[in-house]
């Protein structure tokens, strides 16, 4: 079944549910209960909802982590976790912790290798992507030592490191202060512009609003709501970041 | 931003893949601290086996040091061979590593392969450090005492034999990680397994009759290198690293399917 063939659809989720074993008896724990919704390519998918809505699961489905229980997902009519899919997508997990040992510049070029690029052309690829990112002098420094905001950054950066045309983001913002907050909206933003398919969740509403064309919103695992930021937002929906009074004088006292 | 070329299916690329996974699997192994500290006693008991030779209860000195030496050796190497491979594979699983590297073009057994070949070479170095230390004590001790040189040919070969032993340890407590659900029950279980095939020798019946399948880690033992007829050896070698090979592959092949199937 290609559900996404032929529309130009980048991501089709099709009743998807799953469901998880726990326990010794293997109880059922239902997580995502018969989602449908298709996302075409160059958009930014927003998925709101409380914790343990679902969000993680359908991002990991998407992925290619684990296997629908019923329904599908498909990749730009692949299959979700097929050899192909995976080669389309590049994947931020939330609150990741890299191995401590190595150098960020160090871990690129292995993700890199891992995602079969051309090893001629990975320092360059590698040194491209440190800048894009903002880690510079710190992508020489072992990875135990990078703040929280510094392994986000290297995170996403190992996403696209590839340059896949889907991108799947969770929780992007944890642990980023307001200048990551802000570089990361204009990452998205930039992402966005040249194409890029992407999926990301978050519990801050205000940043889905600005960085998403569409939002969905997720409760006790089922889509309660979707459709485009602008028919959900109308005139409140702002296009740029306007940082607050607050947020416009940190930025300034930090930078004097 | 350019667009980079990618290579990502065939058996070269794969190849790449698993060196990437093994080198990354190995650097993580020599800073695990319970490996180091299994390691540095497993050195520390195997350079002071000399010291320890007035405990020899009558046995010849050489002997009794060759043999405890040996007997730390296997032992250390055994317990980090079923505590290395949970370690990292949990460690990974507990960070996201594994998702980062599951959500790229990596095969799952490819993943397990690079955990393996890591820590394989982890044993291969840390059996042949220990092997040439207790080499050296032998032969200290030999000239001190103006013994005969003990043979050493055949410590390097019981040192193969034993890593041999050892990666099929590691192979059984990549299976257990592959459906486990924590380090410390993956590496015990790991270890029980060892024991089971340490245990094969022994006559079993009724329904323990199903651990007959089950690799028999006594063939590994060095005995039948030593003891029996130089001609019988050959064919003794080929026909157990043929037996290795298969238990390898089919130890992989199980646990390729566990984490295929598992939930993250």
């Amino acid at each position: 079944m290609n559900l996404a063939a032929g529309n130009g659809g980048a991501v089709a989720l099709v009743g998807f549910g799953k469901s998880y074993r726990w326990g010794w008896w293997g109880a059922r724990i239902r997580a995502v209960e018969s989602i449908t919704l298709r996302l075409e390519s160059g958009q930014v998918l927003g998925l709101l909802g409380p914790n343990g809505s679902g969000k993680s699961t359908t991002l990991k489905a998407l992925a290619g982590l684990i296997a629908p229980t019923t329904g599908a997902c498909q990749v730009f009519g692949h299959r979700a976790g097929s050899n192909e899919a995976r080669s389309l997508v590049g994947y931020l997990a939330e609150a990741p912790r890299f191995p401590a040992h190595v150098t960020g510049e160090e871990f690129l070029h292995d993700c890199g290798v891992l995602s079969g690029l051309d090893s001629a052309a990975l320092p360059a690829r590698v040194e491209e992507i440190i800048a894009w990112s903002g880690l510079g002098a710190a992508a020489q420094q072992a990875l135990g030592t990078y703040s929280k905001g510094m392994v986000q950054r290297l995170g996403l950066a190992q996403a696209i490191l590839h340059d896949p045309p889907l991108l799947l983001l969770d929780e992007p913002a944890s642990g980023l202060d307001p200048e990551g907050r802000l570089a990361l909206h204009h990452l998205i933003r930039d992402l966005a512009a040249r194409g890029k398919t992407i999926v990301l969740s978050s519990h801050l509403l205000a940043a889905v609003g600005e960085w998403c064309d569409r939002i969905a919103i997720l409760g006790r695992g089922r889509l309660l709501l979707e459709g485009s930021a602008t028919e959900l937002l109308g005139a409140e929906r702002k296009r740029w970041p306007v940082p607050s009074r607050l947020e416009r004088l940190y930025l300034e006292k930090l930078h004097v | 931003m350019s667009r980079p070329d990618r290579q990502t299916f065939g058996l070269r690329a794969s190849c790449g893949r698993i060196r990437v996974l093994a080198r990354q699997a190995l650097r993580e192994a020599l800073h695990l601290r319970l490996g180091l500290l299994v390691g540095m006693a497993g050195l520390g008991l195997c350079g002071g086996a000399a010291g320890l030779r007035q405990y020899s209860f009558g046995q010849a000195e050489l002997k009794f040091m060759a043999d405890f030496g040996g007997a730390v050796t296997g032992l250390t190497s055994m317990v980090l061979a079923a505590l290395v491979p949970a370690q990292l594979f949990f460690r990974d699983l507990e960070s996201r590593t594994m998702d980062v590297l599951l959500t790229r073009t990596v095969r799952r057994w490819e993943y397990l392969a690079g955990k393996f070949a890591g820590t394989a070479c982890l044993l291969a170095g840390y059996i042949g450090i220990l092997s040439l230390l207790l080499t050296m004590i032998l032969v200290r001790q030999g000239r001190q005492l103006g013994e005969v040189q003990p043979v050493l040919f055949p410590i390097f070969f019981a040192g193969a034999l034993l890593w041999m032993k050892c990666t099929l340890v590691a192979a059984m407590t990549l299976l257990v990680c592959s459906y486990a659900g924590s380090a410390l029950f993956a590496g015990c279980t790991g270890l029980m397994l060892a024991l089971v095939g340490q245990l094969r020798s022994l006559p079993s019946g009724g329904a323990l009759t199903v651990l007959q399948v089950w690799p028999n880690l006594t063939l590994f033992n060095p005995e039948k290198l030593l003891t029996g007829p130089a001609t019988m050896v050959g064919p003794w070698l080929l026909g157990l690293a043929f037996y290795w090979a298969a238990y390898l592959l089919l130890l992989g092949a199980l646990a390729s399917y566990g984490l295929k199937h598992r939930e993250f």
